[in-house]
């Protein structure tokens, strides 16, 4: 090593020395800008296949009001003076069977009689649905006939009253007239918002075309992954046997049975022979990829549903 | 070169921190390279050194023969000089002497032993200094190799860790990966300036070679003439 070399190397090592040495405190290094951390990306699938129901959809009738409608004068209620001495002793508070008789009771009598009678009025408001012209004491007068026996004469030709057919010429006082709204219109009316109920879901579902083209698609889409994995090569022209398999599926979407071939079209002189594997393939990629998510409520409808479907299968 | 990394970590940017955290393997690979690289740069900056000088030297001592008028005179003040063109003169004058020493001289034979010293002065003096050149090359193609090995066997240590620790992100396998190719990299680093400085040094030798034949076929002329005078 000569004079030469001694100093090729001195230099050599002071070179690396202080090349590695800026390299250590961080001279070239470059800060991180990006941090890696991977942001979780929400992916929900959108269910193609929709309830769909061929029958128009029932038109739910709006919340009746209490009011009562103008309706017929002679439905208007009786004065009370008339009701009062009305002999006419208590009918049956029942409104169904009408009865025309009315049954002579002595006063202290009734008392017992009474107890069921303000049931009935009390319990006519619920019926909100049904219009019915009813004088406004009424079920008032009739809650408070409850407890008391004494009061009872006095409600029930009230009661009586309200199914009233106007044979009473002196209802005729009270007819209204002039304007239509009875003194009593504002009746019923409460703060609350009136209930009207949810739309019921549509009462017979039937399936049509599109729906029933959306579970194919989904029927498709779920054993895509079990057709994808059968092997298909060397058979040419098999991609064009088109095979209808019928399908007899549980309600949890498993095979009930073996799906059975209906018949196979596409068949021509060059993938006959590969006919049957065709379909052994599809019935295999059925039995390897259910249960199948199936919408439920197009299980069964009235004109057939998933329950029993045919699909065509196909090699792709 | 080193610049390159992607690391997850600047502070695994650090040469030093990498070789710490690498495999046995990998840390002899690294330590090796580095020592092939300061080699081939302590040959690098000799060789440089040593023939720039000596082409000063030659074309001193061209413009000093082209002027002396003696050249026993001329020998005698360039005898003990380790130039590689005085040798090849010396060998030349010492030849001479020889043949020329006895009662009768033999010009063809004289002539064929001159042109054969000299020629065998030139061939030493340039293996002489093409002596580091044989380094220089097996660095340039060994050294990217060895690097290979390194950054073959951490790879393969990263997938070990991947497999060990059942998790295949980034953070885990990146550091591994990043010392790995730090083998690679000091590779290149030592085996690009080596195979640069081997083709720019061979030319250079060739060139003084060249030279050199050039001086000793003149010299040869000279004392041919010299033969027939005498």
């Amino acid at each position: 090593m000569d004079r030469a070399e001694r100093i090729g190397l001195g230099a050599a090592v002071v070179g690396h020395v202080v090349l590695f040495g800026l390299l250590s405190v961080g001279f070239l290094a470059t800060p991180n800008p990006t941090e890696l951390k991977p942001v979780p990306i929400d992916v929900s699938l959108v269910d193609e296949v929709g309830l769909e129901a061929q029958a128009p959809a029932s038109i739910e009738p709006p919340a009746t009001s209490i009011a009562p409608e103008a309706g017929p004068p002679e439905d208007a209620a009786p004065p009370e003076p008339e009701a009062a001495p009305d002999p006419e002793p208590q009918p049956e508070p029942e409104p169904a069977p009408p009865q025309p008789a009315p049954e002579p009771r002595p006063a202290p009598k009734p008392a017992p009689k009474a107890q069921p009678q303000p049931r009935r009025p009390a319990a006519a408001p619920k019926e909100k649905a049904r219009p019915k012209a009813e004088p406004k004491p009424a079920p008032k007068a009739a809650a408070k006939a409850a407890p008391k026996a004494a009061p009872a004469t006095k409600a029930q030709p009230k009661a009586a009253a309200a199914k009233g057919t106007g044979r009473d010429t002196a209802a005729k006082a009270s007819r209204p007239r002039g304007s239509r709204l009875g003194d009593d219109f504002l009746k019923g009316l409460t703060d609350t918002p009136s209930e009207s109920r949810a739309p019921n879901p549509p009462s017979a579902a039937r399936i049509d075309a599109r729906a029933l083209a959306g579970i194919r698609d989904a029927i498709r889409r779920q054993i895509q992954p079990c057709a994808d994995r059968q092997s298909t090569t060397g058979m040419p022209g098999a991609n064009n046997i088109v095979t209808v398999l019928n399908l007899r599926l549980n309600r949890d979407g498993t095979l009930a049975g073996n799906p059975k071939m209906v018949r196979q079209t596409g068949i021509s002189g060059e993938n006959e022979r590969y006919a049957q594997r065709v379909a052994d393939l599809g019935i295999a990629a059925f039995r390897a990829c259910t249960p199948l998510k199936l919408p439920a409520e197009f299980y069964q409808t009235a004109n057939g549903g998933w329950s029993n479907i045919n699909y065509n299968w196909q090699l792709r | 070169m080193e610049a390159a990394f992607v690391n997850t970590d600047a502070a695994t940017l650090s040469p030093i921190a990498l070789f710490l955290q690498a495999d046995f393997i990998v840390k002899g690979v690294m330590l090796g390279l580095l020592l092939a690289s300061i080699w081939t740069w302590a040959i690098i900056i000799g060789f440089r050194v040593k023939v720039g000088r000596t082409k000063k030297a030659i074309e001193t001592f061209e413009g000093d023969y082209r002027r002396a008028d003696d050249v026993d005179a001329f020998h005698r003040k360039h005898a003990e000089s380790e130039l590689p063109i005085a040798r090849v003169f010396s060998a030349g004058v010492a030849e001479w002497r020889r043949s020329t020493a006895g009662k009768t001289i033999d010009r063809e034979g004289t002539r064929e032993r001159l042109a054969t010293a000299m020629g065998a002065a030139v061939a030493a003096e340039i293996d002489r200094l093409g002596d580091r050149l044989n380094i220089l090359a097996t660095v340039g193609s060994v050294a990217p190799f060895v690097g290979l090995f390194g950054t073959v066997w951490g790879i393969m240590r990263s997938f070990t860790s991947i497999a060990a620790e059942q998790n295949s992100s980034l953070a885990v396998v990146a550091p591994g990966i990043a010392e790995a190719l730090f083998a690679t990299a000091i590779g290149l680093f030592a085996a690009i300036p080596a195979v640069i400085a081997y083709n720019r040094f061979a030319h250079a030798i060739d060139r003084i070679e060249a030279r050199l034949n050039r001086f000793a076929d003149g010299f040869h002329a000279t004392l041919s003439r010299q033969l027939e005078l005498a």
